[in-house]
């Protein structure tokens, strides 16, 4: 019983340790702001975000899911080629990736030549937004789902296949009920990862302005008292997304 | 009609072997760990691909091309169950079925359950069953799809005999209602005994005795096959 109250007292010190930098919410900054100057640009910058993650979130998970399924089952050797390639995208520094995309996306890039030649433009834009998040989140969601898919053993899909599932049913009846607690972890790291994006996001897609940068604009232009809302707003919008996918993650199977 | 012949390289030795069995029929692999029985039957199933060869099941080709796991009549069953830890022990046995049930399949899946003695754990997750039952329940899952071929690779490792006898007794009296071809391994003679009346002695990846289990008692192909026939 003493053992049990010792665990909760430290759980409980991380967690405040944890959650410490939140009381600088409290400081004396002045007054909030919340005005016409304000708010309609961060409320927007909220409706940006949302949206435009929610898409990015989309791509993530259908181009994302299939590469982590056949990364799982490749040969070591392979396997560690191809994590050694997702490691490598989210290795750089967001600001570097972001000059980076703006290069090879830009009109001297091989990529944004091609985009240009059809007309379209990947800065500045909706695509541009997305396509970052993208980039930025894509490699911790298939890392994450790698983990995910390795942790079903095989054997249980083969005996699946011989029972006469074709492969989509295999995967829908016993690979994804299976993986779906680290499949849930790995989108909700993606997603708040994606969310949060500043430093590449700020050169490729200074508008529209999500939160992050609309932060920098709110410091920027009016200090803290304008900072401390949006942070407000920030966290009670970025959160419940994870947290659901969490819940539902962990619902019994309803087998 | 069963025809397999299947090659396939290991490390120290070749498994090279024909088999042919008849509808109905039946023959059990026989020889020491190690010898390649258990290459020959999941590479019929087609859990593992064979170098070189021919699986025919009947006018099904089932290698080469390797026929996709899901489009084949077979039935696999090893000393691991493999349940699907997150479905209930009912789950686990349709399975295989389609979502709407026939009338047929419903009495069927009746009898499977008396037969198996698998009403009291019917609805419990199958990860929280006792490893003899989960054993019921992986060979019913097996036999709900009414396979044509059954391969069978040690399934009654580390039972008790009370249990190894009842699940052969089910198995055989199901063999009577489906009629499905057996192939069974085990390196315990007396269990194939009862299973098959004919049996194939497999050393170093080859079959180097055939015939009915008189017959390898009386003249085993080597010391190494006499000694492992021997009582303990």
């Amino acid at each position: 019983m003493a053992a049990r109250w010792m665990e909760r007292g430290g759980i409980v010190a991380f967690a405040v340790a944890l959650l410490y930098p939140l009381s600088a919410l409290l400081a004396p900054v002045g007054p909030w702001r919340w005005d016409q100057d304000v708010a309609p640009q961060t409320m927007a910058s909220i409706r940006v975000s949302l949206g435009l993650t929610a898409i990015a979130m989309m791509v993530v998970l259908l181009v994302g899911t299939p590469v982590a399924i056949y990364i799982a089952r490749a040969s070591f050797r392979e396997r560690l080629l191809w994590q050694g390639a997702l490691l490598l995208s989210i290795l750089l520094p967001p600001l570097a990736l972001g000059i980076l995309l703006s290069i090879a996306f830009g009109p001297s890039g091989a990529a944004g030549g091609w985009l240009e030649h059809f007309g379209m433009r990947v800065s500045n834009n909706p695509p541009a937004f997305v396509a970052t998040q993208v980039y930025v989140s894509i490699g911790y969601y298939v890392l994450g789902a790698i983990a995910a898919f390795q942790a079903v053993p095989a054997m249980l899909e083969k005996h699946a296949a011989l029972l006469g599932q074709p492969p989509w049913a295999v995967f829908w009846r016993v690979t994804f009920p299976l993986s779906r607690l680290g499949l849930a972890a790995a989108l909700s790291v993606a997603w708040v990862r994606a969310l949060g994006e500043f430093g590449a996001v700020v050169i490729t897609a200074y508008y529209p302005s999500g939160m992050p940068v609309q932060l920098w604009i709110n410091l920027q232009s009016f200090g803290l008292p304008a900072v401390m809302p949006l942070l407000v707003v920030f966290l009670a919008a970025a959160l419940p997304l994870p947290w659901i996918i969490h819940l539902l993650a962990q619902r019994r199977p309803h087998a | 009609m069963l025809e397999a012949r299947i090659v396939k390289r290991r490390r120290d030795f070749t498994v090279d072997v024909s088999v042919r069995i008849e509808d109905g029929g039946c023959l059990a692999l026989f020889g020491a760990s190690g010898a390649g029985k258990s290459t020959i039957l999941s590479s019929i199933a087609g859990i593992e691909q064979p170098d070189e060869g021919v699986v025919r099941l009947g006018d099904l080709q089932l290698y080469p091309p390797p026929l996709p796991l899901h489009r084949r009549p077979v039935g696999y069953l090893t000393q691991e169950p493999h349940l699907f830890p997150h479905l209930t022990v009912e789950r686990n046995i349709v399975f295989g079925l389609g979502s709407r049930r026939t009338a047929a399949e419903a009495g069927w899946l009746k009898h499977l359950r008396e037969s198996m003695g698998l009403a009291s754990v019917w609805q419990a997750p199958a990860a929280q069953i006792s490893g003899g039952q989960a054993r019921r329940v992986a060979l019913a899952r097996m036999l709900a799809r009414r396979p044509r071929l059954v391969l069978l690779d040690e399934p009654f490792g580390g039972l008790d005999r009370q249990l190894v006898r009842e699940l052969i007794d089910a198995l055989l009296a199901w063999r009577r209602e489906i009629e499905f071809i057996l192939m069974v391994i085990d390196h315990q003679a007396e269990i194939l005994e009862r299973l098959c009346p004919h049996a194939a002695v497999i050393a170093q990846g080859r079959i180097i005795q055939q015939g009915c289990w008189e017959q390898i008692r009386r003249a085993p192909a080597n010391a190494a096959i006499g000694e492992l026939l021997r009582p303990l």
